[in-house]
């Protein structure tokens, strides 16, 4: 226990004693999580946003003109008994001309040259979770395509594959800049603690000759790499949650989160405290690859 | 003791030390003499094991120490006891931090740590600058909170390397009875030294080399 608390005392002084690499080895493990947390943020909020699009995925069944109500409602009957469909709703020819007039009010003298309303009569179907994959909406569309009464199948599917594909590609550059960037911040902390080993090259030594185990004096140094990189980690947090509110401020009072700012989120705790950890072991990572070298020594 | 089989140990093809062969009893008194590059410091730095022999072989308590695993150097380290010219004290601890040191380390109880250091101080004369930090105390007090360092955990042997350079006369002579005392209780003592009035002193067994061999070994009780 008295080794114990000598090692913490120690990594503590050592931290002291060097503040201003300290203060470098900080704030590089901080900037460097910092450009991997925005990359983390992005593909965090970009899946959540994909996931609330992927809930609303609708299917929209345009009726031909001139069918009576009853073949309307039993092909809603039908459609209703279809485990594709989750929920279904009907829009009348009336219906699609008011929510047209209300969506583009600039537009609504262009309908009017044409006399009656050409607008088709529509059924809306959300589909099953299970249901939603693309295959499965298309396979579905394709089929309806061919009923009588149905002019067009309409899906929103291409363009939340489209998401899925950019969310891909950004999770695989925020593995690649992780990488690089964490062992950037592993060479900067050995460095660090490089520097502190050789500033008490003396101290290491009649630690050694009056009997201290390796573990003994190589302790405090892995502690202080550790606390250098979970202090850069909570600083990074610091850094990204300065951002994303800025962000936040930013874009939403332009208004150009198109309504999504509520599925915008920073990360929760769990993934704060990973990133915390991560830095702590980037750290550890640092020190333990400068006591490696300085370990080959017999004495 | 201390065996010493056909060593040798060179530097850059610069031999050091060239088939050295000594055995040192329990409780003997050495002095290891010679000018500088005599090679004093090079069987100092064998014997505990800073460096490896390229020939022969080193018993120190019938253990061979070129077969000692590293894991097992801390454990031979801390039945000795190690003095240096230049102290080797660490500056940022005070006198009382500084002898604690082999006891900290073997993970001795603060309440034992107290005493035993009260006690080392006590002998070498240092305990009224117990919470004082080494750069504050003169060449003789730091040499003597080595000495107590050294001595500190009760060590089998004493090495010593030059711990009497650069002191006047009367300091060096007060050093060397801290030795014999430490010797008067049991403790192997060995000590290089190319300071001839220290021989006048101690009038005990006397080793020299010169050119990294040994010349003569005198006042051996065998």
């Amino acid at each position: 226990m008295r080794r114990l608390s000598y090692c913490v005392r120690e990594a503590l002084r050592n931290i002291r004693d060097n503040r201003t690499t300290t203060l470098i080895a900080i704030a590089t493990t901080a900037f460097t999580l910092a450009c991997v947390g925005v990359f983390l943020l992005l593909y965090l909020n970009l899946r959540g946003v994909a996931s609330s699009l992927e809930d609303d995925i609708q299917v929209i069944i345009y009726l031909t003109d001139g069918q009576s109500p009853q073949a309307i409602e039993d092909f809603q009957r039908r459609l209703r008994a279809e485990p594709q469909v989750a929920t279904l709703s009907y829009v009348s020819k009336e219906q699609a001309l008011a929510d047209f007039r209300t969506q583009y009010p600039a537009e609504h003298q262009l309908l009017q040259g044409l006399g009656e309303n050409p607008l088709p009569a529509s059924l809306v179907v959300t589909m099953s979770p299970r249901f939603r994959s693309p295959e499965a909406v298309k396979h579905w569309a394709e089929r309806l395509n061919g009923v009588p009464g149905v002019a067009q199948v309409q899906y929103n599917r291409d363009w939340v594959e489209n998401l899925t594909a950019v969310i891909g590609f950004i999770e695989l550059a925020a593995m690649g800049v992780g990488i690089i960037l964490s062992a950037a911040s592993i060479t900067i902390i050995a460095s660090t603690i490089r520097l502190t080993l050789y500033a008490r090259r003396d101290e290491v030594e009649i630690m050694r000759l009056i009997g201290a185990t390796a573990a003994f004096i190589k302790v405090p140094y892995l502690l202080e790499g550790a606390v250098l990189g979970a202090l850069g980690g909570m600083l990074s947090l610091a850094l990204l949650r300065s951002g994303f509110e800025f962000f936040k401020v930013q874009l939403g009072g332009t208004g150009r989160l198109l309504g999504l700012d509520s599925t915008f989120g920073f990360f929760p705790a769990r993934v704060s405290l990973a990133i915390v950890l991560i830095g702590l072991m980037l750290g550890c990572a640092g020190s333990f690859v400068s006591l490696m070298e300085f370990g080959r020594a017999r004495s | 003791m201390i065996q010493l089989f056909h060593v040798s140990k060179s530097y850059d093809r610069r031999p050091a030390l060239q088939d050295i062969n000594l055995q040192i009893r329990k409780g003997e008194f050495v002095l290891l003499m010679g000018p500088s590059g005599a090679g004093k410091t090079t069987l100092l730095k064998l014997l505990f094991c800073a460096d490896e022999p390229d020939e022969g072989q080193i018993l120190v308590q019938n253990r061979n120490v070129a077969r000692l695993r590293s894991r097992d150097l801390p454990h031979l380290r801390r039945t000795m006891g190690f003095v240096f010219q230049d102290f080797k004290l660490l500056p940022k601890k005070n006198v009382f931090e500084n002898v604690a040191l082999p006891l900290l380390v073997q993970g001795m109880s603060a309440f034992d740590t107290r005493r035993k250091v009260s006690e080392a101080l006590k002998a070498v004369g240092v305990e009224h600058r117990q919470y004082s930090r080494p750069p504050s105390l003169s060449a003789g007090e730091q040499q003597r909170v080595c000495i107590a360092r050294a001595m500190v955990n009760g060590p089998m042997i004493l090495l010593a390397d030059e711990p009497t350079g650069n002191m006047d006369p009367e300091l060096s002579s007060e050093i060397i009875e801290l030795f014999k005392t430490i010797n008067a209780r049991g403790t192997t003592v060995m000590i290089a030294t190319h300071n001839r009035q220290v021989v006048g002193q101690v009038h005990s067994r006397v080793v020299t080399l010169n050119q990294g061999r040994l010349v003569s070994d005198e006042g051996s009780v065998e």
